[in-house]
């Protein structure tokens, strides 16, 4: 019903072609490459601090990837229609989680500097040994197995049966999608809420928070959906999604992006205020280590640039119906997700007050590097979007 | 402009066979230069908004001046006793801006509040509602407009209504049952 031009796409679809950019894979390489051999000095040299900066790394990719993961899952279960076009972008950068689950490696074998429970006999913390049953290494091992195995498997399978769909364009593997959707949906929300108190409430074991779970899930969905509007924007500038991706496409994405901006400020302020309120020595620990000396600044700069400012810029239609200003926020809601896992991780090292040390780059370019590198050898290998989908031309002609 | 009869006109009516066709003829009468105008289907058309040419309407604005408006009168409502009226210390928790985040539940619900109140009104005020009685409901056909019948009205305070010229274009967009509908 559009007035734009009816796009059909052909059955081949479009396809990038890597050795246009040898040159960005090249970049990637190097970065991952200094980026790695940097963290291993560090490993060896000042390990405490590597294992922080390392998780911090770790975190911030392994939201992304979720939020990625979310995306797919939510689209098949709600039947989506607008997301169609984009969808095989989620399956890619999805199809990351093994490296994920490999870059998870470090964080097990420097457990010891991060999880202060792992070094406490049973018997000397009450409070720990009513928390045993859960918190013991084997169950700590297996459940980390259980989310990488259930991430990259279920990643694989979106990926593996929508491409097939390409070639033979078979109605039925929409609906076997949407069947695994339903079945991945309930165990996505388990595993990315126990995997990240596992990994970043774990830091301090006497602290809890029923929001936590929420809180990650809410930055994580939000910036993967910036991620998509940035690698969208890429490829349309590289040439490629010209007729598929259109200005009503970004809208939508500027409309989640603001949706969630919202919701991350609404979970972050639920959790903060009952703690702040109730006042109970043991839960108030976080916050009083990030709200106090100079990690406050980094907290309120947090409030500031994660919600207020988005929030201001996304409400404006103009801002989601401008490509050039919606990446601009992208971009920014992506630092700021990189400022947020900083505050949850770092302050539990330098309880003293901020302190920005070399180490802390590093991770964050050698596992984004190893990401970017792996990502432009996937894109290649398959249409930029599902050509065969039986919504794709409704996908196409989208308009809100 | 009345009829032979002495009837008031209110306009003039044009059913269509489909969801497209009245699409077609939005952008028909649209180009044509008419202003007071409408359409009526039992279902809401996506692009239909871009095809009589509407724009954004004023909706937004009003819905953020009450947003504020619920957010100011929440702050008044919060500082206003428990710093000046009736300072008390509270759960410990002291008197100063940093108080702030007991006050937010407190304003976002206000803004929510006074942002749906607005949304709701102002619609209702967009829409000239409420109203008992309409002049369309003069035309038999018309009570199809909420079962499977598509209708355009060109209506006769229209500044570039003339009875020919409307019933000339309805008929040239493909409209059917070309109706000269009474005021009363």
């Amino acid at each position: 019903m559009s007035e734009r031009s009816h796009v059909v796409p052909t059955p081949e679809g479009e396809y990038f072609e890597k050795s246009r950019f040898a040159g960005l894979s090249f970049i990637a390489a190097i970065v991952a490459v200094v980026g790695l051999i940097v963290s291993i000095i560090g490993a060896i040299v000042w390990p405490e601090q590597f294992a922080y900066s390392w998780l911090f790394g770790f975190a911030y990719f392994f939201t992304l990837c979720a939020g990625c993961f979310f995306w797919i899952i939510v689209h098949h279960a709600v039947d989506a229609e607008w997301s169609v076009v984009v969808r095989r972008q989620w399956e890619n950068i999805a199809n990351l989680f093994p490296l994920i689950a490999l870059f998870f490696i470090p964080v097990f074998l420097f457990r010891h500097h991060l999880y202060e429970w792992m070094n406490i006999p049973p018997g000397e913390d009450h409070l720990l040994d009513s928390k045993r049953a859960y918190l013991n290494l084997p169950f700590f091992a297996l459940r980390a197995v259980f989310f990488f195995v259930y991430f990259s498997a279920v990643a694989f399978m979106f990926r593996k049966i929508s491409v097939r769909q390409d070639r033979d364009g078979n109605p039925a593997s929409t609906l076997k999608m949407r069947r695994l959707a339903f079945v991945a949906l309930p165990l996505f929300a388990l595993s990315l809420t126990f995997g990240v108190w596992d990994w970043l409430a774990g830091l301090n074991y006497k602290w809890f928070s029923t929001m936590w779970g929420v809180y990650i899930f809410a930055g994580a969905c939000g910036s993967a959906m910036s991620l998509t509007v940035l690698v969208m924007a890429a490829l349309r500038h590289a040439g490629y999604l010209k007729e598929t991706v259109t200005i009503e496409h970004f809208h939508i994405m500027g409309k989640w992006m603001l949706a969630f901006t919202v919701f991350w400020a609404y979970i972050g302020f639920s959790q903060y205020m009952l703690i702040w309120y109730a006042n109970i020595p043991e839960e108030t620990d976080y916050f009083i280590l990030r709200n106090t000396k100079s990690w406050n600044l980094l907290s309120l700069l947090l409030v500031v640039g994660r919600f207020f400012l988005p929030f201001a810029l996304l409400l404006l239609r103009s801002t989601k119906k401008d490509t050039r200003a919606l990446c601009m926020v992208a971009g920014w809601i992506l630092c700021m997700q990189l400022l947020d896992i900083y505050v949850v991780v770092l302050p539990e090292l330098h309880r003293t007050g901020f302190h920005l040390s070399i180490l802390d780059f590093f991770p964050v370019l050698g596992i984004g590097g190893t990401l970017v590198f792996f990502y432009l050898r996937l894109v290649g290998t398959t249409s930029l979007f599902p050509v065969r989908d039986p919504r794709v031309i409704e996908s196409l002609r989208i308009v809100n | 402009m009345r009829t032979p009869s002495g009837n008031r006109v209110y306009g003039i009516g044009a059913e269509y066979p489909s969801a497209a066709s009245l699409y077609e003829a939005a952008k028909r009468v649209r180009d044509a230069g008419f202003k007071r105008w409408d359409v009526h289907s039992p279902f809401p058309i996506h692009g239909m908004d871009d095809a009589m040419g509407l724009g954004k309407s004023w909706l937004s604005a009003a819905v953020l001046i009450g947003g504020c408006t619920g957010l100011l009168t929440a702050a008044l409502l919060t500082f206003g006793p428990s710093w000046f009226i009736y300072p008390l210390v509270v759960h410990g928790k002291p008197i100063d801006w940093k108080t702030v985040p007991a006050f937010f539940p407190i304003m976002f619900e206000l803004t929510v509040l006074f942002s749906a109140f607005t949304a709701f009104f102002a619609m209702l005020i967009m829409n000239g509602l409420p109203r008992w009685y309409h002049p369309i409901f003069n035309w038999d056909r018309f009570s199809r407009a909420t079962n499977d019948g598509f209708f355009l009205v060109i209506e006769a305070r229209d500044p570039r209504f003339t009875e020919g010229e409307a019933q000339q274009l309805l008929e040239q967009s493909g409209g059917r049952h070309i109706t000269v509908v009474h005021e009363d």
